[in-house]
């Protein structure tokens, strides 16, 4: 039985003048996963999410998510999926609450279900206060929280979460970071896209970095980075001598990395969990670090090697 | 089929109590027809009968009410669909196709929504118009009668505004369309009968479907004229609404398809 | 810089601005013609009432779209006015050492030049239609009566732009004036009016305004009209260039 939560074979999505958006993307994402789409704007990934939300339909390619193919069966899709968009996708003049029934009704719960489910979702993303209030009156974080609610009103198996921290203040992004954990431990698959970086590293068991309409890395964050290089360890000392002592010590864990003379750096491949043992040889040779500082590629350095850019540019001068 | 019916249901209901809610979306409709209404009845109240061409009506007010009727349903079409495109810019209108909604209910409910908020006017045009002596001449068939004449020319303008929200995506294009439609109606017998025109103004008037359409829906309430007028009255505007509906599943088709 | 300098100079800006953004102006030079043939198209056979006395419904209908005309220029120099102050222009002009009269005077003098071409417009559409010139007299007339309501609406248009700062006030604006007009004598003499029309009617200043219109351009100017419409465009325009006026007080707060 295939239990892949959503499978794509060449999708690609083109628009009038010839562009493409998607140019052609494979993907295989287990039931149960969290999987990251990460690349900056403009990428393609919000056309890649709305074909797999069956907003838009691929001009070649295919896809299915959860079983049921996107063009063929689409109503069948949307009886499976919970779609949280970029712009919170609500009604200003409507309250909380009645959204939250509303969308009971579009999924067929019946309306006796509907109250009560409204409620508890409420209590869930913590706007019980606001649910009689109109959502025009919500900050762009209750927004947020609201539509992840209505996003989960049939209690989807796959969750699809498009930049949903984007603009958001840091004590959001954290609520927001719990509940998808929360709803990935219940068994929830959640398929989000991000240009954040420390949102993939923290939430995707795999990320798929995009650019250009296609996938140019992919994997655990870990593998990828250590795709990249090795962690680097550099050691501060006082003085040449520290420094000599330093070298003898640190010989076996790595190669010798230049550096200046005051300093000593080797890679690390074990990263941060062989730093007690480089730790206790360098106090076993009564060397005395000035400081010590460990550098980990990122997925910013991994996305540099496939791509030759930053990924987090502020000034992109891209189109 | 009845999942997409209960949606249709919830949709309409959604629809017309976001109007009731801003102002904006309903005050129009009812002040300036109404004081279209008003001024018209003032100034030609000498006409009936007393004019080669116009009928022996027993008052203007009882000949304008149904165009006033129809100018008040079109305004309110129109801001169905701008409403419309206001789900479609800020992003509701897709959590509404990404859920298992039937297509038919997305473009119906704003059309019922519509026929409600066109019923409700037409009884409050009537209201009014009675109050300042009109009288129905057939009585509370005729009653009736208009409003299905009412329910589906509400139906019609109500497609026109999702075709316009679904093809410009803009509020302000489909807001922006009424003058046009507005016009439309002066080039008619909906505000004076097409009897005491001339030249190339009668010519257009003549080939106006709303011309007939709204004579038909006078008949009953000044009693004046036949059953054929008011068949090809409602034969018209069947079609009408016939034409609109399937404008709107295809204008859907479009925006759905992306090509928008 | 003097006043009238500025003034002149803002009047310029505002009537430029008309080929930049066309589709913002063009509504309000179309709408007259479109009232005029509407009009006069649909209602010709009320002519046929003894209160008409004959004269055509064409003829009839100019000056009710040229004070349209007018009051549609009026409304655009209040919307220009609060897109200026939501764009910052008018901080600009307030922060400079230009006296704030010129604000209101610029505008105003723009809103008469548009009167004037609408009335042209309109005049041009009337002689196609068989309705040849009213003399000279009468023609001037019709123009000033067009332009001086169309200061009258201006007034009252800057004076909401001035205190509420938005573009969403147009919508007021414009209820106002519309009500004022289609409250005077729009569609048919006083004389033929019902009852309680004619009440308003006879309360409502802007009707001896468009009854010197009409009288120019129908039987000739005859002094009384002529007095009571000069009378009642004094008492507007005072009215509601003080209403402007005490607005420009607000501006800076």
């Amino acid at each position: 039985m295939n239990d892949a939560a959503i499978e794509a074979t060449g999708l690609a999505r083109e628009f009038k003048g010839g562009i493409h958006a998607v140019d052609g993307i494979d993907l295989r994402v287990s039931s149960g996963e969290v999987y990251g789409f990460l690349g900056p704007n403009g990428a393609g990934k919000s056309t890649a999410v709305r074909m797999l939300t069956t907003l838009l339909a691929p001009t070649s390619g295919s896809a299915s998510v959860a079983g049921h193919d996107i063009v063929g069966d689409a109503d069948a899709v949307r009886r499976n999926i919970g779609v949280a968009l970029q712009d919170a996708a609500i009604d200003p003049f409507m309250t909380g609450r009645e959204l939250l029934k509303l969308q009971g009704v579009m999924h067929g719960i019946p309306r006796s279900d509907g109250g009560r489910r409204a409620e508890e979702l409420l209590r869930r993303v913590d706007l019980m206060d606001a649910g009689d209030r109109r959502v025009g009156t919500y900050s762009g974080g209750m927004r947020r929280r609201l539509d992840l609610a209505l996003a989960l009103v049939h209690e989807p198996n796959v969750l699809f979460l498009d930049e949903p921290t984007t603009g958001l203040d840091p004590i959001s992004r954290q609520t927001l970071w719990t509940e998808v954990r929360r709803l990935n431990a219940a068994g929830t698959t959640v398929f989000l896209t991000t240009q954040y970086l420390e949102e993939a590293n923290e939430l995707a068991d795999r990320v798929g970095i995009i650019d250009g309409g296609k996938i140019v890395a992919e994997g655990t964050p870990a593998a990828l980075r250590a795709e990249v290089g090795e962690p680097t360890l550099s050691v501060a000392l006082e003085d040449s001598v520290q420094a000599g002592l330093a070298r003898e010590a640190m010989a076996r864990f790595g190669a010798f990395v230049d550096t200046d003379e005051q300093s000593v750096a080797v890679r690390l491949p074990g990263g941060s969990s062989a730093l007690t043992e480089v730790v206790r040889a360098l106090d076993q040779c009564g060397v005395v670090p000035r400081g010590l500082d460990l550098s980990e590629p990122t997925l910013d350095d991994v996305f540099m090697a496939k791509t030759g850019r930053r990924l987090e540019a502020d000034e992109a001068p891209e189109s | 089929m009845s999942l997409a019916l209960r949606q249709t249901q919830a949709l309409s209901r959604r629809a017309v109590i976001r109007t009731l809610r801003i102002p904006q979306a309903w005050v129009p409709s009812l002040f300036f027809p109404l004081m279209l209404m008003a001024i018209f009845s003032g100034s030609f109240a000498q006409a009936p009968g007393r004019i080669p061409g116009f009928p022996e009506v027993a008052g203007f007010i009882d000949f304008v009410i149904a165009g006033i009727i129809l100018q008040a349903v079109l305004i309110s079409g129109t801001s169905q669909g701008a409403a419309l495109a206001i789900d479609i810019e800020g992003g509701f209108f897709d959590r509404l196709v990404s859920s298992p909604v039937s297509r038919l209910a997305l473009v119906s409910s704003r059309i019922l929504a519509n026929v409600v908020q066109g019923i409700a006017y037409a009884l409050f045009f009537i209201g009014i118009a009675m109050v300042f002596g009109a009288r129905i001449e057939y009585g509370f068939l005729g009653f009736l009668l208009v409003l299905v004449f009412t329910a589906l020319l509400a139906a019609a303008a109500g497609s026109l505004g999702v075709v316009l929200a679904l093809r410009s995506g803009s509020a302000e294009a489909a807001q922006g369309s009424f003058p046009l439609f507005f016009a439309l109606m002066f080039f008619s017998s909906a505000f004076f009968p097409r009897e005491t025109m001339d030249g190339w103004f009668k010519v257009v008037a003549d080939l106006n479907p709303i011309s007939y359409i709204v004579e038909g829906m006078r008949v009953p309430i000044v009693g004046i004229g036949d059953t054929t007028d008011v068949l090809i009255g409602l034969a018209l505007v069947v079609g009408l609404v016939a034409l609109g509906f399937i404008a709107c599943l295809m204008a859907l088709k479009r925006r759905l398809r992306g090509d928008l | 810089m003097s006043t009238a300098h500025i003034s002149l100079s803002l009047a310029w800006r505002s009537l430029i601005l008309v080929r930049r953004m066309p589709s913002v102006f063009i509504p309000s030079l179309v709408m007259p013609l479109f009232i005029l043939v509407a009009t006069a198209g649909a209602f010709r056979g009320i002519g046929a009432l003894p209160a008409f006395e004959g004269s055509s419904y064409l003829a009839f209908t100019i000056p009710f779209a040229t004070m349209m005309g007018g009051g549609f220029a009026g409304i655009n120099a209040g919307s220009s006015l609060a897109r200026d102050i939501e764009g910052g222009f008018v901080d600009r002009l307030i922060a400079s050492p230009s006296p704030r009269l010129a604000l209101l005077l610029g505008p105003a003098l723009a809103a008469m030049v548009r009167s004037a071409f609408t009335t042209t417009i309109i005049f041009a559409a009337g002689f196609i239609g068989g309705v040849s010139l009213p003399g000279v007299t009468g023609t001037l007339v019709v123009y000033a009566v067009a332009a001086a309501f169309s200061v009258v609406t201006a007034g009252w248009s800057m004076g909401v732009a001035l205190r509420t700062g938005s573009v969403q006030s147009v919508p007021l604006m414009q209820v106002v004036v519309f009500t004022a007009i289609f409250f005077s004598v729009p569609y048919a003499p006083r004389e033929a009016q019902d009852g309680w029309l004619r009440t308003v009617s006879d309360w409502n200043p802007v009707t001896y305004m468009m009854e010197a219109s009409r009288d120019a351009e129908l039987a000739g100017v005859s002094a009384s009209s002529l007095g009571l419409g000069i009378l009642s465009a004094a008492i507007l325009i005072t009215l509601f260039g003080a209403f402007a006026l005490f607005g420009l007080r607000r501006l800076g707060n």
